[in-house]
């Protein structure tokens, strides 16, 4: 077998289960690619000494990593923070609890931005997390090791945590898939929060099959989450081969008119390809994505910066100054405003699911309108386009986590630069299965994600 | 939509203080910069004027249920 550290999670676990390669293979494969990629990029925070594995699993003995803000009792989570460094967590993240069920290998911790607060993998307490297609660029924030392991081919597949964006950012950024979960779908039970109203958490990993396997593993409720849905879980790897007969709604005119020409042509070249699979395309008016992204930042501010009050009191110093203002914003969020968006969301997830959705499966939309940044341009000395480049990255994110439903982030294609760009497929609640689908479909379509950086 | 008084920098110092949060040195003019323009964008939403008198934030999760299904 030519390198198994280059196949896809789907792969690698059939080829366990088939005697093909064994654990401790796939193990030594990455631990290679890691020794290779680790100085470059910075994706990992740990690595798990000597991981081990419950045989007979789906995932039986495939090696994944995951943000570091995942706990696992007796060991460290820094959660990418001074404040949190070297702190042993207590408990067992259920995510973490139910993917060792399903047998996969931890194998190491993997960076973030602090506190999960920042969209582009900006780290200076850990270091920076640099994008494996070019170091000078952002692997996109708060997973940014999680983006950046995946796309080097570390690891099979990682978890991260998607709050306004945090795990579609750095799957965009980086060229793999990412998968945002419905409010409620997965778990919060032993991961670090943010802001509990839009705090989810999901996979990112080579395909949107790949994703399917890890949701499989991590979906349900769980009684220690006071906010897991009851919803029953489908087998989403089960489902993935359904005709791609899709009804795809998108916004060619506000594509066109709003995101960077590179990534609209890739986007809307994305939705052809679509087409000519079999599904077919409808024009809607697109969603009022400023101001759902405004309150969004909302309920965000308010809610971390309660979530962070006490430290904010008695430490603001151990913040790096960037999330420290983050976080001092929050407290000028009034309490009326704060609950008044709060009271509109089920109007407006009403809205997106009658009006924009109607009767398609999922809303096509890039996952960024611009082209990625470089680190420097979004680093705390980026001057004053900062701020807005900023909120053009996370421009068509945080609408999704206002209104709760899911959203896939695949990739399609390559900006002139060699950076990816990516295309995001936005859902009704819970329909996960569909959105793994339609990104199965399109990636068996296309090649985008099997090209592997150098 | 009604207009806002414009936040200042030592409202927003203010507001803070009254929670026990120390802004760092500098920092609250530009803040106050930031959050006038955030809570302008989120106030500028049109289905404010339709909201329900009884709307109430947990009915996101009815929400959630009614639209799960196409």
């Amino acid at each position: 077998m030519s390198d198994p550290a280059l196949l896809s999670l789907a792969q690698a676990a059939r080829a366990v289960r088939e005697r093909r390669v064994s654990p401790a293979e796939l193990l030594e494969a990455c631990q290679a690619r890691i020794s290779l990629w680790q100085p470059r990029i910075n994706a990992f925070v740990a690595r798990e000494p000597s991981p081990t594995h419950r045989a007979g699993g789906p995932l039986s003995g495939v090696p994944l990593a995951h943000k570091d803000m995942f706990y696992r009792a007796g060991r460290v989570s820094n959660c990418g923070a001074k404040i949190r460094r070297g702190w042993v967590a207590g408990e067992t993240s259920a995510a973490l609890e139910r993917l060792d069920a399903a047998g996969a290998v931890q194998i190491g911790s993997l960076n973030m931005s602090e506190f999960a607060y920042g969209p582009t993998g900006h780290n200076e307490h850990f270091g920076d997390c640099r994008n494996p297609w070019n170091r000078d660029y952002i692997a996109g924030g708060s997973s940014s090791g999680s983006g950046a392991a995946v796309a080097a081919r570390l690891v099979y597949g990682a978890l991260g945590s998607d709050t306004g964006g945090s795990v579609r950012l750095p799957a965009a950024a980086c060229g793999v898939s990412g998968l945002k979960t419905t409010w409620g779908r997965v778990s919060r039970y032993g991961a670090m929060p943010l802001a509990a109203s839009l705090d989810t958490i999901g996979p990112l990993a080579r395909t949107a099959g790949d994703c399917a396997l890890i949701l499989d593993a991590i979906a349900g409720h769980d009684p220690r989450d006071p906010l897991s849905a009851r919803e029953s879980v489908p087998e989403h790897a089960a489902l993935l081969d359904r005709p791609p007969s899709f009804k795809v709604a998108l916004s060619s005119a506000w594509i066109e008119r709003h995101a960077d020409p590179e990534v609209a042509a890739a986007v809307l070249a994305a939705a052809g390809v679509m087409r000519a699979s079999g599904a077919t395309l409808a024009e809607v008016d697109a969603p009022d994505f400023d101001t759902l992204s405004a309150h969004c930042l909302v309920v965000m501010q308010a809610e971390a910066s309660a979530q962070h009050a006490q430290w904010m009191r008695e430490r603001p110093g151990d913040y790096s100054s960037v999330v420290r203002a983050r976080l001092e914003a929050g407290y000028a969020i009034p309490a009326t405003t704060y609950l008044e968006v709060l009271r509109l969301r089920a109007a407006w997830l009403e809205r997106f699911c009658s009006e924009t959705l109607a009767g398609a499966d999922f809303y096509l939309v890039p996952a960024v309108a611009v082209r990625i940044p470089t680190l420097a341009e979004t680093g705390p000395q980026g001057g004053a386009d900062m701020p807005r480049l900023l909120a053009e990255v996370t421009r068509l994110s945080r609408w999704v986590n206002y209104l709760g439903v899911p959203a896939l982030v695949v990739p399609c294609g390559f900006d002139s630069r060699g950076l990816p760009i990516a295309a995001q497929l936005v859902g009704r609640p819970f329909a996960e299965a569909t959105l793994l689908a339609a990104g199965h479909a399109f990636q068996r379509a296309t090649d985008w994600h099997q090209r592997i950086p150098a | 939509v009604t207009a806002t008084k414009r936040w200042k920098g030592d409202a927003i110092e203010a507001a803070a203080a009254a929670q026990g949060i120390a802004l760092a040195p500098g920092r609250a003019e530009r803040l106050a910069h930031g959050q006038q323009a955030l809570l302008e964008a989120s106030a500028a939403d049109r289905l404010r004027a339709s909201l329900a008198f009884e709307a109430e934030p947990a009915g996101f999760l009815l929400a959630i249920e009614r639209c799960k299904t196409g």
